[in-house]
């Protein structure tokens, strides 16, 4: 017994070569990418689970519905309208590179607007705008020790705290990105000349690309609040620690669009081609 | 006591109802009040945000004649500097990868129908070259260095804000500019700027294996696609010039939002909400005029 507690301190005190501490920080990432993974699995499956078996508390779900999607409605419009106009402006001095002929600029732009961009750039941006408000609520809410009163209160935190946002923001980003969408679509009109009809061609566009498209926005809408919610739980300490939670929510929701884009754009096209 | 004090009718309020028994109904606010609230319509609001904006965005203007000030006459703490690239950058360094090696095999999945319809592969490493390097890689590794690093910056900010250690600082005769906040904001340039330069590189190898992987592309004729000519050294340049430009603007909005912050931890969440949105809407529409400028 004594023997093991004195062998321990003298293993520790062992200068580490660079191969050891290589192979130690990967494996802590890993470990540590483990256990995120698992924790993000459980929310996920509570939220589910509350989602049909929880209590239904009035108005909240369209309390968040509206904290969600209209609050974040100007950002995303301002966003997306922007992108719009680098996407087509960059793509069209591109393609006259090539060739000067621009009669399928349209139905390249719509087929990749509807398929990928809007979807998963709005995405990105209500990874940002909406993750980290989620974070920084919840998180503020562990810290005033707010959350311990509600697990007093017999309510769990994720039924009464996760649930209802993740309901309104898988109603509300479908809703956004199909509204950002239709805003990058409108400002990217009018560049280089092209007519109206020859830019409305959706010709390149299959009913397969819909529903990649639709599953990304959903996909996501369910992501955001669970990666976002997990961080906000997870918060200690003061005021630092809603803001490193704040921090890691924007970056885990941000991988999680990320990860989930490339997953489902290679499914689509191994699946669709 | 109370009624030699000066008349404070608040408290008098609370006195006389813990005085009645319990009213059934709620107790409505005396009309002055209510009047005060009804009064904040959409115009006031409207009003209250552009003054907002104004005032951040002077005190962001203030905030970068100060950093070039310092900068210039070189009264930056080097150590501070050294130590901030040092935190910011090596951290970042996984989800730079993470992110540009994704970002290249987006770019070549999503052009992969166009280009088997077409049948042009040889075009596979203009295309996704072009994107990758001009466009995608510069904005989504600034979103995702906005997200690492800025709102790290703001939380750290604003939690010395909170806690009073900037006051301390300033008690000390330490300059809390050229002490905390050019160190911070040369950092996240830096670290933006290396961290592009990185991405550059990995998103092209991310699309070389998506495209030898997904359309039979080999690396040498991506290769081929990328230096065939289309696409020039401007390409690559004008995505690290833009690089730089958003990393001054993470840097600036994330010292500004972290520096104004009030009212404690919830605050600082707030403040970090704050600074991460504004910086990518700030992005975003200097990308459009950068992109038009070059």
């Amino acid at each position: 017994m004594s023997e093991h507690a004195e062998a321990a301190p003298s293993s520790m005190q062992r200068p580490a070569g660079f191969a050891r501490r290589a192979v130690g920080g990967l494996g802590a990432v890993a470990l540590d990418l483990g256990q995120t993974g698992r924790e993000l699995w459980s929310v996920l499956l509570q939220t589910l689970y509350y989602c049909f078996r929880g209590k239904r508390e009035p108005g909240a779900v369209s309390y968040y519905m509206y904290e969600i999607g209209n609050r974040s409605l100007f950002f995303i419009t301002v966003v997306m309208g922007f992108i719009g106009m680098i996407s087509i402006y960059q793509a069209g001095l591109q393609a006259l590179r090539i060739l000067p002929d621009l009669h399928l600029m349209g139905a390249t732009y719509i087929s990749l607007l509807i398929r990928d961009s809007a979807p998963t750039i709005g995405a990105m941006m209500l990874a940002t705008r909406v993750g980290a408000g989620i974070a920084a609520e919840i998180g503020s809410m562990v810290v005033t020790e707010q959350v311990d009163a509600l697990r007093m209160c017999a309510a769990d935190p994720i039924d009464y705290l996760v649930k209802p946002r993740f309901i309104a923001s898988i109603v509300m980003s479908t809703a956004l990105l199909i509204w950002s969408a239709f805003v990058a679509f409108v400002t990217a009109y009018g560049w280089f000349g092209v007519t109206f009809e020859s830019f409305m061609n959706l010709s390149l566009v299959r009913w397969e690309d819909l529903g990649t498209g639709l599953c990304k926005c959903i996909t996501y809408g369910a992501a955001i609040p669970i990666v976002a919610g997990h961080a906000g739980l997870s918060t200690f300490g003061g005021s630092e620690g809603v803001g490193w939670a704040t921090t890691r929510s924007v970056v885990n929701c941000c991988l999680a669009v990320i990860t989930l884009d490339l997953i489902l754009s290679a499914s689509s096209f191994l699946l669709f081609g | 006591m109370l009624r030699s004090g000066p008349l404070n009718t608040g408290a008098l309020m609370a006195l006389s109802t813990a005085a009645t028994p319990k009213p059934r109904r709620k107790v409505k606010p005396p009309p002055s009040s209510r009047r005060f609230v009804e009064s904040k319509g959409a115009l006031h609001t409207a009003g209250a945000a552009v003054l907002d904006i104004a005032a951040t965005a002077g005190g962001m203007g203030l905030l970068l004649g100060r950093i070039t000030a310092r900068t210039v006459t070189l009264k930056i703490d080097r150590d501070e500097l050294f130590r901030n690239m040092y935190r910011m950058g090596m951290r970042s360094v996984p989800i730079v990868v993470i992110t540009a090696l994704f970002v290249g095999a987006i770019a070549v999945i999503q052009a992969a129908p166009f280009v088997q319809r077409v049948g042009a592969y040889g075009l596979l490493g203009w295309g996704a070259g072009f994107v990758v390097l001009n466009e995608l890689g510069p904005l989504l590794v600034a979103l995702m260095i906005n997200g690492r690093v800025g709102a790290n910056n703001t939380a750290e900010l604003g939690t010395m804000v909170v806690t009073e250690q900037v006051d301390a600082l300033r008690v000390l005769a330490i300059d809390p500019i050229s002490f905390l906040v050019a160190p911070r904001f040369i950092g996240i340039v830096v670290t933006l700027f290396v961290s592009t330069v990185f991405t550059d590189l990995l998103a092209l190898i991310g699309s070389a294996v998506a495209g030898h992987l997904l359309l039979g592309v080999t690396p040498t004729m991506f290769y081929r696609g990328v230096t065939g000519g289309v696409l020039n050294e401007w390409d690559v340049l004008s995505g690290i010039i833009k690089s730089v430009i958003f990393g001054g603007i993470i840097g600036l909005s994330s010292c500004q939002f972290g520096l104004a912050v009030t009212g404690g931890a919830p605050g600082v969440g707030k403040a970090v909400n704050a600074t991460v949105v504004a910086s990518a809407a700030g992005m975003f529409v200097a990308d459009y005029f950068v992109s038009f400028a070059m």
